[in-house]
This record gives structure tokens, sequence and C-alpha cells, in this order.
């Protein structure tokens, strides 16, 4: 047991390390501060003290941002090991291979999360320098619940990864992700509003697609709503492990009958 | 290396011909793209979707004011015309004129939470159940981002200089500004007449001078005789004289000409005879002729 923990950990410390060596996390933060320093100049009207705005565009730029890293770390970490055939090597020792996808997928989402940390730090302090409202509890609820996204978006990447070319994994999972994000809360009344075939699609899409707007919380932290209750949190937070659960799942079919 | 010459030779031709050709486009083409000539990189590129998304921009705004919750029925126009009530018990020109909304200031109710038994929905009505909390006095500063990306998106889009200039002068208490800001509008729009009148408006109730307030109604009055109105946007214009008409009553009543007053009702009586405004109007010249 202590050897496939052992196992898990050195190669998720492998995923994490990778991101890190491709200074990702500069690119964005070089990205957010050239997008954000002229908003936060802003005084429209010549009138100052409007925050929200800036919230709203500094936890859109988290979003975006926690997408393109979740999905690109996890996406990444099977087809260049296929390319470069270094999967052989790793197949030959004595590691089982959902030992290797389990200790892949934690190295993504250790590597996301890590940055989303990032991320959430400079934001909350942005936010109480600016207002002097340190990390309310809706603030940690928002934080927790994107935690929940990237289960399930990490998940998702490594699945597409073993089953669609990798451009092909990237486009269909972001389309989906930003799909859901957009239309997943209006699905129902959607499917409604459709013909039988088009219906049925939506249906199916509602009932099986990854209902990644759960986790949004952005407009409950940008117009100081109140937080959730803890309980439903939770609930949230179980539909992500089960949504991996089964993504993983998929991938380590895919992975066992994999033939290189 | 002649080789490369030359490419470095074709790349710099192209480039000069793909400028020359942008520059000679708006002027082969004049009058036949939304684009004029002279006109800001943006009015280039986006033409008339400007105007589109500047109304996105002014929808977030309504977004805003309404706490964050989408979709809802109430305008911030009709808590506009509450909040006039509201403040001008001193000037009940303002509050006749601006008509007799219906809407309660505030809203406690929250956007229902789907019922049944889709887990789905059930977990999303928890998570995004909103809280209809209006924006109030100061924290309405929190609209101007929006209005200020939209009026500056399209010049066009009258309905956010109205909606930005009733922030600043009502809920911040700066009227200067809005009427700076309303000036700029009808630079932009001059057929418009719906700045005028709240320009005039915004003059006569904020900053109590009927004297630059009076040529803004008298503007707007022209303005609806001069648009061609289809029957949709009659009705509206028809209203909008008619509140133009009242004010240039009551001005006139407190300047003592009562010959113009009547003038003015003859005209309201013309435009709507059983509008509440232009009965106010009757009130108005009756109660003045009993003074007299």
């Amino acid at each position: 047991m202590s050897v496939r923990v052992r196992q898990i950990q050195a190669l998720a410390r492998l995923a994490v390390l990778e991101l890190y060596r491709r200074k990702d996390l500069i690119v964005v933060f070089v990205l957010s501060a050239v997008v954000l320093l002229p908003l936060a100049l802003l005084t429209p009207f010549g009138v100052a003290g409007a925050g929200r705005y800036m919230n709203e565009m500094a936890l859109l730029l988290v979003w975006l941002f926690s997408l393109v890293i979740g999905l690109g770390v996890s996406a990444r970490l099977f087809p260049p090991e296929f390319e470069s055939r270094t999967i052989y090597p790793m197949l030959a020792k004595p590691v089982a291979r959902g030992t290797i996808l389990v200790g892949k997928y934690l190295g993504a989402l250790a590597a996301s999360v890590s940055a989303l940390t990032v991320f959430y730090l400079a934001y909350g302090f942005m936010v109480g320098a600016r207002q002097g409202v340190w990390f309310p509890a809706v603030f940690v609820q928002a934080f927790i619940l994107h935690i929940g996204f990237l289960v399930v978006v990490t998940a998702l990447g490594l699945a597409g990864s073993l089953l669609l070319t990798p451009s092909a994994n990237l486009t269909m999972c972001g389309l989906s992700v930003i799909g859901m994000l957009f239309f997943g809360q209006r699905l129902p009344s959607l499917a409604a509003a459709q013909p039988l075939p088009g219906r049925m699609v939506l249906t199916l899409i509602h009932w099986f697609g990854p209902h990644v707007e759960f986790f949004d919380l952005r407009q409950r932290v940008v117009h100081e709503w109140p937080a959730i209750g803890w309980g439903v949190c939770g609930v949230v937070l179980v539909y992500a492990a089960g949504y991996a659960a089964v993504c993983l799942a998929v991938a380590s079919l895919a992975f066992r009958n994999k033939r290189f | 290396m002649n080789r490369q010459r030359l490419q470095t030779g074709l790349w710099a031709a192209v480039a000069g011909l793909v400028v020359a050709l942008g520059q000679a486009i708006p002027y082969c083409l004049e009058g036949r793209l939304p684009q004029a000539p002279g006109e800001d990189v943006l009015a280039l590129v986006l033409g008339d979707a400007r105007l589109g998304v500047s109304r996105t921009l002014a929808e977030k705004a309504e977004e805003y004011f309404h706490g964050g919750v989408r979709h809802l029925n109430c305008t911030m126009q009709s808590d506009a015309e509450t909040v006039a009530h509201e403040g001008h018990d001193d000037h009940d020109a303002g509050a006749h004129a601006a008509g007799h909304a219906d809407h309660d200031d505030d809203h406690d109710h929250a956007a229902a939470i789907p019922a049944g038994r889709d887990p789905w929905q059930w977990i999303d009505g928890r998570v995004h159940e909103q809280a209809h909390r209006h924006l109030k006095g100061v924290q309405t500063v929190e609209l101007l981002p929006w209005f200020w990306a939209a009026t500056r998106m399209s010049p066009k889009n009258v309905q956010a200089y109205e909606s930005a200039a009733y922030v600043l002068s009502y809920s911040l208490e700066k009227p200067e500004e809005g009427v700076r800001l309303l000036e700029e509008g009808i630079r932009n729009n001059p057929a418009s007449p719906q700045l005028d009148f709240f320009l005039g408006e915004v003059l006569f109730n904020r900053l109590h001078d009927a004297a630059r307030a009076e040529p803004c109604f008298s503007a707007t009055r022209e303005k609806c005789l001069r648009i061609p109105s289809d029957h949709a946007k009659a009705e509206d214009l028809s209203l909008l004289r008619l509140k133009a008409v009242f004010y240039l009553g009551y001005i006139a009543k407190q300047r003592g000409d009562l010959g113009r007053v009547r003038a003015c009702l003859a005209e309201a009586e013309a435009l709507a005879p059983k509008h509440e405004v232009t009965h106010d109007l009757r009130v108005l010249l009756e109660t003045s002729g009993t003074k007299q």
C-alpha cells in the first residue's frame, strides 16, 4: 500500500514540477496585470469608488486561467509520453496502469489547485486592500467549489486525452465546459422549447454533461450575497467527486485497452 | 540572398497594398457601409455591432442595479421614476410629469428555486438562489463603469446616457456631472428628444434652474414633432411631448404667463385629453386663475 502511495506521490510531483517549469503562471500573472491595471485606474465620468466591476473582471480572469491551466495540464499528461515513447520504460516498471493514471491525475489536480490558490490569494488581498473585507465566508466557499470545478475539469481532460487526439480533446473539453457555464442552468427550459430530436439531445446533455456551473459562485462573491449552506457546498463537492470518478473509470478502461 | 530580398520586398508591397486598400475602402464604398470615413478604429471594425455590444453593457449595469440578479421585469427606469417621486416633494412638476409608477422601491423576493425531482436543478437552485436587492444611494456608483463603457462603445445608445445621467444626478447627487453627460449625449444624438427632456428635468428638479430647463423642454417638443414615427413609437413620442408641454406650462405659470399656460393646456388636450398630465395642467391653470 505504502509503495503505491509513494509511486502516486512521485508521479504527482512530476506533474506539478512540469507546470512550474513551463512558467505558465508568470505568463498568466502578466496577462492579468495588463488587463486589470488600466481597469483599476478607471474613474468613469470622473467619479471614483466603483469596485465590483474590477472584482468581476478579476474573477472572470481567474476562471478563464484556471480552466486553461487545468485543461492544459491534464490534456498534456499522456500524449507527450506516447509521442516520445517514454511511456514504455514507465510501463516496464512494476507500476500498475491504474497507479500511473491516478498519480498523473492527482499531479494535474495538485498543479491546477496550487495555481488556483495563488490566484485566489492575489484576488483576496486585492479586494481586502481595496474594500477592507478580508476573506469572507462566501469567498472561502467560492474557492472550495472552484477546486471542485478543477476536480471535474482535470478528470475530463485526462479521460479525453486517452480517447481523442490532443487538439480534439482540448476543443471538446473547452467547448463543453464553456457551454455548460453559459447554458447549463437553462438546459431544461431550452430542451422544453425544442422539437423532439433537439429536445432529446439537450435532455441527455442536461443529465450526463458536466454541470460546471454548480461551482460558479462569482455572482455571490461580486455582489456580496450571503454564503450558501455548507450542506449544499458538500453536495456539490460530492457531485464533483462522483463525476471525476466516472471520468477516471472511463480513462482507466481506455488506458487498460490501449495498444501502443 | 537575392531570394530573401525579393521575399522581403514582396511582403512590404503586400503590406502597403493592404494599408492602401484599408484606407480606400471607406471612400470607395461611401454610403454603402455602416461605417463613415474618419471614424475611430472601433467604429470601423465593429460598425453597427457597437450598438448591440453597448446595449449588452447597459444590461449589465441593469443587472448590477438589481444586485446581480438577471432577467427581471422591473427596470431601473421604473425605479428612477419612483425615486423622482420621492425626492422632489417641493417640485410637484417632477412628480406629475414623470408619470405614476406603481413599482415598489425594494424587492425582497428571491428568484424562485426550481422545484421538481431533477437533482441538478435542485443543486442549481440552492447554489444560484438569488437575493434581489437594489443598489441604493452611493452604492449605485457600481453601475457607472458599465454605463461608461456602454456610452464609449456606442455614442448612439441614448438609454445608456439617460440611465447614467440618472445615477449621477439623482442617486449620487452630482447633477452637474449628469448635465455634462446629457449635453454630450445630445451632441452625439441631436435628433433624440429623450435626452433633451431628461436634461430639462435634471436642470429643473435637481438644479432648480427653470431658465436653462425651459429651452430643453421646448427642444423636446420640437424634436417630437419633427420625428417621423411609426405606430409603435407614436405613443411614446406623444407622451414625451405631453410631459414636455406640462413642464413648459408649469414654468410659464411660475413666470405668471397665463396665456402661455393656456396654450400649453390646449396642446395637451389635443394630444391626450384624458391623460393625468393634462388633468394636472388643467388644475394648474384653474388654481392660477383662482389666485389671480
